[in-house]
This record gives C-alpha cells, sequence and structure tokens, in this order.
C-alpha cells in the first residue's frame, strides 16, 4: 500500500523560477491496485511517481510504503519496497554488464550485497527461467551484454529485473514513450501480464490515455500539481478516451472562469 | 638489457602492477579520477619505514602501510561524497595535503631502510639469490591481490560496485548506496597504492616524499596499455590485463633509456610516460574510425 498525505514539492522556492510541482496531493493506492496517471506535460506526474521513489525530496507532507512512514529516507532505502522502470531505456541497465550480471543486481535489490558469487548456476537457471516469458531468445544470451539489445528489448529486460526480488510495487515512469508503436504495445502487454503474474501494487504514469484506461483497475489525472479527477470501478470502465479530453476541458474551463472571476 | 636489469623491471612492473589495480578500481570501475595516489604510494612507504625503523615487524608494517593508504583513499571520499567537491579536485586536495602528511610521518623528506629487516629479508637469509627472492615475494603478492579483486567484482557487491560507474541512478534504484560504494572503492583502490609503495620502499630500501610524483600517470599507463592490448569485458582477463600493461610499460621505458637509441637520459621518464599514454588513449579511437571506414567502402 502507498500513501501520500498532503505532497507538496516545490523547485526553485524563492526564486522566480518557483513552480510548485505537486500542490497538497493525498493519495492512496491499496494493494494489488493498479493505478494509472495521466496529465498534461508539466502537469506533475512523474514528479509524484519520484515522491514515491524518493529522487525528489518533497517539500511538505509524508509518504508511507506498507504502513512505514519513509518521507525522510533515501532512495536507495526505499528501493526495498518499490521497483521501477524508467521512461528512457538506458537508465534501468547498467549497458557494461552482461544480460545475466543485470538480473542478479536486480534480484538483490533492497537486500544486503555481499562476498557471495553474483553468478551461480542456480541464479542462471533462475534467470533463464524468469527472461523466456519475453520470446525474445534473450535466455540464450544471458551473458551477452546488455548494451547490445535495442531500446525495447532492454525495457522487456527491466520489468523482468522489476520482479526478481520479492516486493510488490512497480513504478512505471512513462516506460513506453520512448519505443516505437510496436515495441510500445508489447512491453504494455508484457506490463499487464506480469502485473497479474505477481499480483503487484502499481503507480503508472503513461501520455496516452488509451493506454490509461486499458490497463489498469484505477485512473487519476494530474493538472498543475493537483489531481483533478480520480476514476476507478464502473466509472471508468464507461469511460473512452473523448470523455477524458472533455472531463479535461470542462475542469479546464471552471479553473478559467475562477481565474476571471478573480481577475474581474 | 641484461638479465639482472630485465628481472629488476620486472620487480618494478609487478609493484607497479598494484597501484595499477587501485587505478583500474577507481578510473574504470567507480569512473572517478582519482589523483589521490600520489600521495597514498609515498605515505605507503613512508609509514612502512618509520614502522620498521622503529622495531615494528616488517609484514605488520606493510599493513600498516596499507590502512594509512586506505585512509587517504577515504579522505577523497569523504571530500567528494559528503562535500560535494569535484572528483579532481577532491583528490588533489588529499594528494597535496599527503606530502606535507609523509614528512610528519618519517620527520624528514627520505628515510633508508639499509641493513633494516624487511619482508624480504627473512628469505635473503636462507641463502636465496636477492633479486630472486624480490621477485618470488612480490610476484605472490600480486597474485594474491589480483585473485582477491576478481573475486571481490565477481560478488553481489562487487556487481554493485561496477554498476556504480556506468548508472548511478539505477544503482540507488536497485537498493546499492552510492556513497558507501564511492568510499569503499577509493579505499581499496587506495589501499593497494598504499601496499605498492610500502612494497618499493622495502625493496629500494628507502622512502621518499617525492616517489609520489606521477604515480598517477604510471597507473594509468599501465591500465590502458594493457586494457588496449588484452581488451575484454571478463572481469579477470582485465584485471591480468592491467598488470601485464604495468610490466610491458617498465620493459618499454626501461628498454627506451637503456638502449640509448633516441639518446633518451632517466629525466625523460615523465615524457616517455606521456607519449605512451597519449598513444595508448589514441590507438582505439584510431581503430574505430578505420572499422567505420572500411564499412563504408
Amino acid at each position: 500500500m502507498i500513501h501520500l498525505e498532503n505532497i507538496r514539492i516545490t523547485f526553485n522556492a524563492g526564486t522566480i523560477l518557483e513552480n510548485k510541482a505537486l500542490r497538497n496531493v493525498s493519495l492512496t493506492v491499496s494493494e494489488g491496485q493498479f493505478l494509472t496517471i495521466i496529465g498534461s506535460n508539466g502537469a506533475g506526474k512523474s514528479t509524484l511517481l519520484s515522491a514515491v521513489s524518493g529522487e525528489t525530496p518533497i517539500s511538505e507532507g509524508s509518504v508511507e510504503i506498507d504502513g512505514v512512514d519513509v518521507s525522510n529516507w533515501p532512495v536507495h532505502k526505499r528501493a526495498r519496497f518499490a521497483a521501477r522502470v524508467f521512461q528512457n531505456p538506458l537508465a534501468g541497465t547498467c549497458a557494461t554488464l552482461s544480460i545475466e550480471e543485470n538480473m542478479a543486481l536486480a534480484c538483490k535489490r533492497g537486500k544486503s550485497r555481499g562476498w557471495h558469487l553474483a553468478l551461480s548456476s542456480k541464479r542462471r537457471n533462475f534467470f533463464q527461467d524468469r527472461i523466456a516469458i519475453l520470446g525474445l531468445g534473450l535466455e540464450d544470451r544471458l551473458g551477452d551484454s546488455i548494451g547490445l539489445l535495442s531500446g525495447g528489448q532492454r525495457q522487456a529486460v527491466s520489468l523482468v529485473m522489476a520482479t526478481l526480488a520479492d516486493s510488490h510495487i512497480l513504478l512505471l515512469d512513462e516506460h513506453t514513450a520512448a519505443l516505437d508503436p510496436r515495441m510500445a504495445a508489447f512491453i504494455l502487454e508484457l506490463t499487464n501480464t506480469v502485473v497479474k503474474e505477481f499480483s503487484l501494487t502499481v503507480m503508472m504514469v503513461t501520455h496516452s490515455m488509451k493506454d490509461a484506461l486499458a490497463s489498469g483497475d484505477r485512473t487519476i489525472m494530474l493538472h498543475q500539481g493537483k489531481i483533478i479527477f480520480d476514476v476507478a470501478g464502473e466509472e471508468r470502465d464507461c469511460l473512452d478516451v473523448p470523455h477524458l479530453l472533455e472531463m479535461f476541458s470542462r475542469v479546464r474551463d471552471e479553473e478559467l472562469a475562477d481565474d476571471s472571476l478573480l481577475l474581474g | 638489457m641484461s638479465l639482472f636489469a630485465f628481472l629488476g623491471t620486472l620487480e618494478i612492473g609487478l609493484i607497479y602492477g598494484l597501484v595499477a589495480l587501485g587505478v583500474y578500481l577507481t578510473f574504470r570501475i567507480l569512473d572517478f579520477p582519482d589523483l589521490t595516489v600520489d600521495g597514498s604510494f609515498p605515505m605507503g612507504g613512508a609509514v612502512a619505514a618509520t614502522a620498521i625503523v622503529a622495531g615494528i615487524n616488517p609484514w605488520l608494517a606493510t599493513i600498516l602501510a596499507t590502512l594509512a593508504g586506505s585512509c587517504c583513499g577515504l579522505i577523497t571520499a569523504f571530500l567528494a561524497v559528503r562535500c560535494g567537491i569535484l572528483h579532481l579536485l577532491a583528490s588533489i586536495l588529499t594528494m597535496i595535503a599527503a606530502f606535507s602528511i609523509n614528512i610528519r610521518i618519517m620527520g624528514r623528506p627520505n628515510m633508508a631502510l639499509l641493513g633494516e629487516p624487511t619482508i624480504f629479508t627473512p628469505f635473503e637469509s636462507l641463502g636465496f639469490n636477492q633479486l630472486h627472492v624480490h621477485l618470488g615475494i612480490v610476484f605472490l603478492l600480486v597474485l594474491l591481490s589480483a585473485v582477491f579483486i576478481i573475486r571481490l567484482l565477481s560478488s553481489d557487491f562487487g556487481l554493485g560496485l561496477r554498476a556504480t560507474g556506468v548508472n548511478d541512478r539505477m544503482v540507488a534504484a536497485q537498493g546499492g548506496n552510492i556513497g558507501f560504494y564511492t568510499y569503499f572503492g577509493l579505499a581499496l583502490s587506495n589501499g593497494f597504492v598504499g601496499f605498492a609503495g610500502a612494497l618499493f620502499a622495502q625493496s629500494n630500501s628507502f622512502a621518499d616524499v617525492t616517489s609520489g610524483v606521477g604515480t598517477i600517470v604510471v597507473g594509468l599507463a599501465a591500465v590502458i596499455l594493457g586494457q588496449t592490448l588484452l581488451s575484454s569485458s571478463k572481469i579477470w582477463v582485465s584485471v591480468v590485463a592491467v598488470i601485464v600493461g604495468s610490466i610491458l610499460y617498465r620493459l618499454a621505458v626501461a628498454f627506451a633509456l637503456s638502449s640509448g637509441m633516441f639518446g633518451m637520459q632517466a629525466s625523460d621518464l615523465n615524457l616517455i610516460t606521456a607519449v605512451l599514454v597519449a598513444i595508448a588513449l589514441v590507438i582505439p579511437k584510431m581503430k574505430a574510425k578505420l572499422r567505420v571506414k572500411s564499412l563504408r567502402f
């Protein structure tokens, strides 16, 4: 479970560049929920995710994961709760290490790393089993440097890597945005498979309203650092992209109306 | 080159192989350009010499020297990680400070070890040839160090260390503490360099604060030379390559100086080193260019 309480993040506070990325956002993602997050550029989607992962320090509020207050924890300590897949396929893997070494790194996520050999035959078999579900033939190329793989393949491996350690939270930061449409569809499908198989709790940021509605069981939309709507269940099942757009423009109109009142 | 000179060169090459291992750890593995070695090498010599003259067992003195080297690394890591000083600058600060500290340790700029016991003396008194003893012991110590590094870098912890220099964001996302890896890596690297300094001082029977000048370039030359000749993504190949690079570098220098064919003298050593490093750095780029050209036509 992820619980955000009154999160406020301000970049360059007190300067002319002050940017309120998140304004008093409260959000609870319950166990096993697959939340998709949409919003326009600069709405605070990625900032929301990095408030959970710890990459962006929060100015106010608190972050709780599985009942533990992690507000002041550094990124590497929070890693034991949540796996992440980044937008940039190069960011989630280490190019100079082989596929199996990357997987060995990931299977120790959030655990202490000791003197044990990183690659044993037992681990290799385990990696082979896990990577085989991709159907990319990578199980026979475990020793290859991961830098030789394409962006899409690396993203697919990142997803598998996210499931190797036994945490059950997955943070996806526009993880299909840098891929071509076919690969993006493959990765999204893979995401759904993996999430179901390991019953993960997911926060997925995406640019695509279609993807946001097609995957997961709850959707929120951010605008200017606030959650402007939050749908789940039947209400969400009836939504389609035009509806979403309409809701979005309605919210913006209201906001404009507020402003005009203020200014008028 | 006489056999005597050849064996002597081999010994120096092996000792500097330890320096090369240290430089490999920082430059290649951690991607942390660390000039601390120019200070930790003479510090290893200074600590070992002072301890031996004070009557401490030479092996214990060598361990103390290794620890002193590690401390230099920790200070650089502290300046870089905790104080946020630029890597290169942090290491230069430690290097400069170490110069003064080394003179304080010895109480003077240099110290002779003639007639004092060293880690070599027990074997020399058995009647073996001095040069053979030196070479044998140094070889064994370098071998042990290399095995240790290879084993470390193949462990779970070592994998984190290796990834830190390439993609620190990913390491953090996998729960690795970048700061700790940097402290550990620099301490280990400079520990090796301090160890090398202690062996160098005992082998030559003197310790000198100026012996550290250019250590980093020599180490770098060995790493680049070795990895240019033996390039592989396998860790054990890289580690062996680095040590072989150090020996080859020493042989090349000795050859250039002894043959006298270019009218070289000992003081030209730094120039030769710089030229060697520059050439070794350019070769991979030339190779890549040639490959592109051959693909085009």
